[in-house]
This record gives C-alpha cells, structure tokens and sequence, in this order.
C-alpha cells in the first residue's frame, strides 16, 4: 500500500502525465484515426498476388512507365490520388473499393470499378482504356484491393472522393483565378501551367493545361470537383489554406484554358 | 507645295537609317559579348570566392565553402558545388535580406552587389567536387524511418514524400528545389530544426516551414541522415522548360539578362 502522505502527490502526478500525454495519442503514435488507413505497409503476401499488388503500385506511382501503351499525357495515377492512392479527398481507393458497382450520371449506366479505372485512362490520362482482364487492370485492381482491405462494402467513408464544394459568396472568376495561380502555384506549375521536368526530362510536377495534361471529359474539367481537390490538397502539404472562392476561382482559371477535347466528342461519334 | 515633303523625307529616312545602323552597331558586340561576359563573370566569380570582392566584410566565399564548393561536413557547411545559379542567387540574396537565417554568412555577404551574387552563383554553379567525408554518426536504427518519410512521406500528418519536391533520389529539381542528396547530416539537421522554428523563412509558400514544423525531433534526425548518406547529383544542362522566369521564384527584376 502507499503510505497516505505520498498518495496525494502521486495522484496528482498521475492526472497530470495522463493530461499532457493522454491514452490515445500514446498508443496511436502518429496513425490519425478521424479517417480509414489501410493496415501498415510492408506486409505484402508472397507470390503471385504479391508481385500483382506490387506491379499495380509501380503502374499507379509511375503510370507512364509501367502502362504507357494506355497513357496519353504527362500525368500519373498520382497526380491525382495523392499518398498513392491512400490520402483522404483526394479520391483514394480505400473509397471508391466499396462503392462500386455504382450507377453514374456521366454515362446514364451502372459502371464496375474497373470500367471507371477505364474512365480515368480515357479522360484523366487523355488515352485508352486498358482491356478488362488484362495485366494493367488486374494489377490496379489488385492494388486497389490491398490498400482497402478492412473497409466496409457498400458505404460512404469519411474522406472518400472530393471535398463537396458548396457555391461560393460570389461566382467564380478566372480574372482573381489568374492571380491566385501565378503567386501560389506557378513555383511548381509553371506561370503556363506546363509544369515542370527533372533534369532526367522526366515530369516532376504536371502540367494543369495544354496538350499533355487531362482533358474536356475528365472529372477535373468540372470546376467543382477541381476546386475541392485544391481546396483540401493544393498548395501540396499545404491544404486548406485557400478559401473556398480562391479554389473556385483558381479552377474556373484552370478549366478555362485550352486542353485536348472530350473524346466522346472529339470524332462526333461514340466509342 | 512640294518643298516641305521633299526637304523632310530624305531627313526621316537618313536619321531612320542612322537609327538602323546604330541598332545593329549596339546589337552585334551584345550577342558576341554573351558568351564572352558568361565568361568574365565566372572569373570574377572566382575572384570573389577566392578573396573576397574586396570591400569591408567581404572574406573569401572559399574559407568556408571551398573553392570548389564542398563546404565542410564537420560542421555543417553545406556543399554548394553544381547547386543552380538561381538558388544559389536567391539564397545569398536571402541571407542579405534576413530571410534565410544564417548568423555567420550575414555579414560577409552583406556587400555584395547583385552583380557580385550572379557572378559569384554562376561560378559555384559551374564547379565540380566529390562528396567530401561526413564525419557525424550513422544510427542504422533510423534508417527505415528516413528511408519511408523519404519515399512516402507522412501523409496523415501532412508531410508530402520529399523526393516530391526534392527530385529523385534527393537529386532536386533545378533551378527552385535544391539537390539535398549528399549534404551533411550537420546542415541538412541544422536547416530543419531552422525551419521547425521559423529562424529561416526564405522557403516559398512556407512550404519547408509547415512540413519541418510537422515532423518530430526523431523524424528529423532520420531524414537528415538519409539524405546525408547518397551520392550528390551532377547535373547536365537544365531542362528548357525550367526556366527561372516561368517558374517565379525569385523577382523577376532580378534575374539575369541571358
């Protein structure tokens, strides 16, 4: 037993450490709990679905590379689906694994996840879609399936695709878009928007325009969805320090410089 | 009715021609002079690097940097050697200014002229060296966690992979994003712990400044170390596409006439 003198002192001490370091904190280390994560990484099984899940985590980071025959411009999977493919609103896997099959206004049918992996390649990439069945899309698919295992089916997660913009004070401008563009994000993207090559000629940060970036059919040609993209993850690490009508108005700037047209357009006809 | 046009034609035309003339006269040694001024530039660079630009304060750039732009591991000195003429500029203009914190540097450069920082940046840039011995200690139990906060980074507290920015390899992305592959462990530590506690504030966007501040005293050990333990890049010509005046970092005034 603690002698009654020292027990005041020792209860006090107690309730102070578990202030400053409460429960949580402590045991979660640096794992942020307000959104899914997939379980920690280095655990990939061995063997054939491994090295799958492997490939389709080399095709997602260097898309162009490892999936050129359907790539049609300077961006990645990446580009797009931050931490490859993990970091919350900005479209990460572990939210959309769980919601497909799904019916969709863009194309009035019920898609499967991999025929909106062929959506992304067709618009995001401004290529052709990878053949259902095929290695590209059996590694996506694969990589996708690892990073949401543990996530619930069928349920709208926390953090899963874009932020939801809702309209701004005032409509959005690409005059004040201009502006915000070139003082905050023409460091990396260029006062063009080509962005910007390693000195290996290798892209470094993506072009947001002209004829190597997304183009008219891509999700992000929705000044909307753009604007909740940058809103929550431009400048990179440094999200949500533009207000809502700086990304309205940054994305109407953006939407509205030229880029390749809509291929379901671009022929007149469907494909 | 006829006497004015006749008298100030063959005017215009001559003071046009003489204008012509003296256009192609002031172009002609330009261009040639191009080449010619990169040239006395390096070498006035070298001069400044060597002994100073001669002014009070002015030391050699070599005393701590080398003359071949090594720096010293030991204590921190960082490795200037085929850093860009851009960043290398934009830093010592820094340093003069109070942006970058340096409380040794600032007043050696504080007389420098502009012309003095683009010559002495270009001559450094040009220069080549090995990676000179590190002599801090290696902990192999952070080698992991540099490695992942390298190559991941630490997305769920906002901390974007390095190499993002960084190049591959930490081999930066000229002329904005500095090489920090082969730096000492002593400075590239130095540099975050400054930035954890905005001492140095020159980074733009507060970019280094949020990400430093986010990382933990362990973190920033082991990325340090990683970065300390590759090989520095030698670059090739810089891509055409990077050019300074596309990519805004430093004003536009003050970027040197090509």
């Amino acid at each position: 037993m603690i002698p009654p003198p020292l027990a005041l002192p020792l209860l006090s001490l107690l309730t102070g450490l578990l202030l400053f370091f409460p429960p949580g904190a402590v045991a979660s280390g640096t794992r942020n709990f307000q959104f899914f994560a997939p379980p920690t990484e280095g655990t990939l099984p061995n063997g054939p679905l491994g090295r799958l899940i492997r490939q389709g985590e080399l095709i997602f980071i260097h898309t162009g590379q490892f999936a050129h025959r359907y790539v049609g411009n300077d961006l990645t999977c990446e580009s797009c689906h931050l931490d490859r493919g993990i970091k919350p609103y900005s479209a990460p896997l572990w939210g959309a694994y769980g919601i497909y099959p799904r019916y969709r206004k863009k194309n009035h049918t019920v898609s499967t996840l991999e025929e909106r992996i062929q959506g992304c390649f067709r618009f995001s990439l401004n290529g052709t879609p990878p053949p259902l069945g095929g290695r590209t899309m059996k590694a996506l698919l694969a990589y996708s399936f690892w990073v949401s295992r543990g996530a619930p089916v069928g349920l709208y997660l926390k953090g899963q695709g874009l932020r939801h913009m809702s309209k701004p004070a005032e409509p959005p401008s690409r005059l004040r878009g201009k502006r915000v563009f070139e003082s905050r994000c023409s460091l990396c993207h260029g006062l063009d928007g080509q962005g910007t090559q390693a000195d290996n000629n290798q892209v470094a940060f993506p072009p947001v325009w002209g004829p190597r970036s997304f183009n008219k059919g891509a999700g992000f040609y929705n000044v909307g969805k753009l604007a909740g993209f940058i809103k929550m993850n431009m400048p990179l690490s440094k999200g949500q320090t533009l207000s809502d009508q700086q990304a309205w108005d940054v994305a109407a700037y953006i939407d509205s410089q030229p880029r390749p047209e809509d291929p379901r357009k671009a022929g007149g006809k469907h494909s | 009715m006829t006497g004015p046009p006749q008298t100030t034609f063959p005017s215009v035309r001559r003071s046009l021609a003489m204008g012509l003339m003296l256009l192609a006269f002031a172009l002609i040694p330009a261009k040639a002079a191009s080449a010619d001024n990169e040239g006395a530039m390096i070498s006035w660079g070298h001069t400044i690097a060597m002994q100073g630009n001669g002014l009070p304060g002015n030391t050699a750039c070599a005393e701590c940097h080398r003359i071949n732009g090594g720096g010293m591991p030991s204590v921190g000195i960082p490795r200037i050697a085929g850093q860009t003429e851009t960043y290398i500029y934009r830093e010592i203009r820094g340093v003069q200014k109070g942006t970058r914190f340096s409380p040794y540097m600032d007043r050696i450069v504080l007389n420098l002229s502009k012309r003095d920082i683009h010559a002495v940046a270009l001559y450094y840039s040009t220069v080549r060296t090995p990676k000179l011995h590190d002599p801090a200690e290696f902990d192999p139990s952070l080698a992991t966690l540099g490695r992942r906060i390298a190559h991941r980074g630490l997305w769920e507290r906002n901390i974007p992979a390095c190499i993002i920015c960084h190049g591959q390899d930490g081999r930066g992305i000229p002329p904005n994003f500095p090489y920090i592959a082969g730096q000492s462990k002593t400075y590239l530590l130095g540099q975050l712990f400054s930035f954890a506690v905005i001492k140095r504030k020159d980074d733009p966007e507060g970019l280094m400044r949020g990400i430093a501040s986010r990382l933990t005293n362990r973190e920033i050990k082991a990325v340090a170390q990683y970065f300390a333990s590759l090989e520095p890049p030698v670059y090739g010509p810089i891509p055409v596409k990077n050019r300074p005046d596309r990519l805004r970092l430093i004003p536009h005034k003050e970027t040197p006439s090509p």
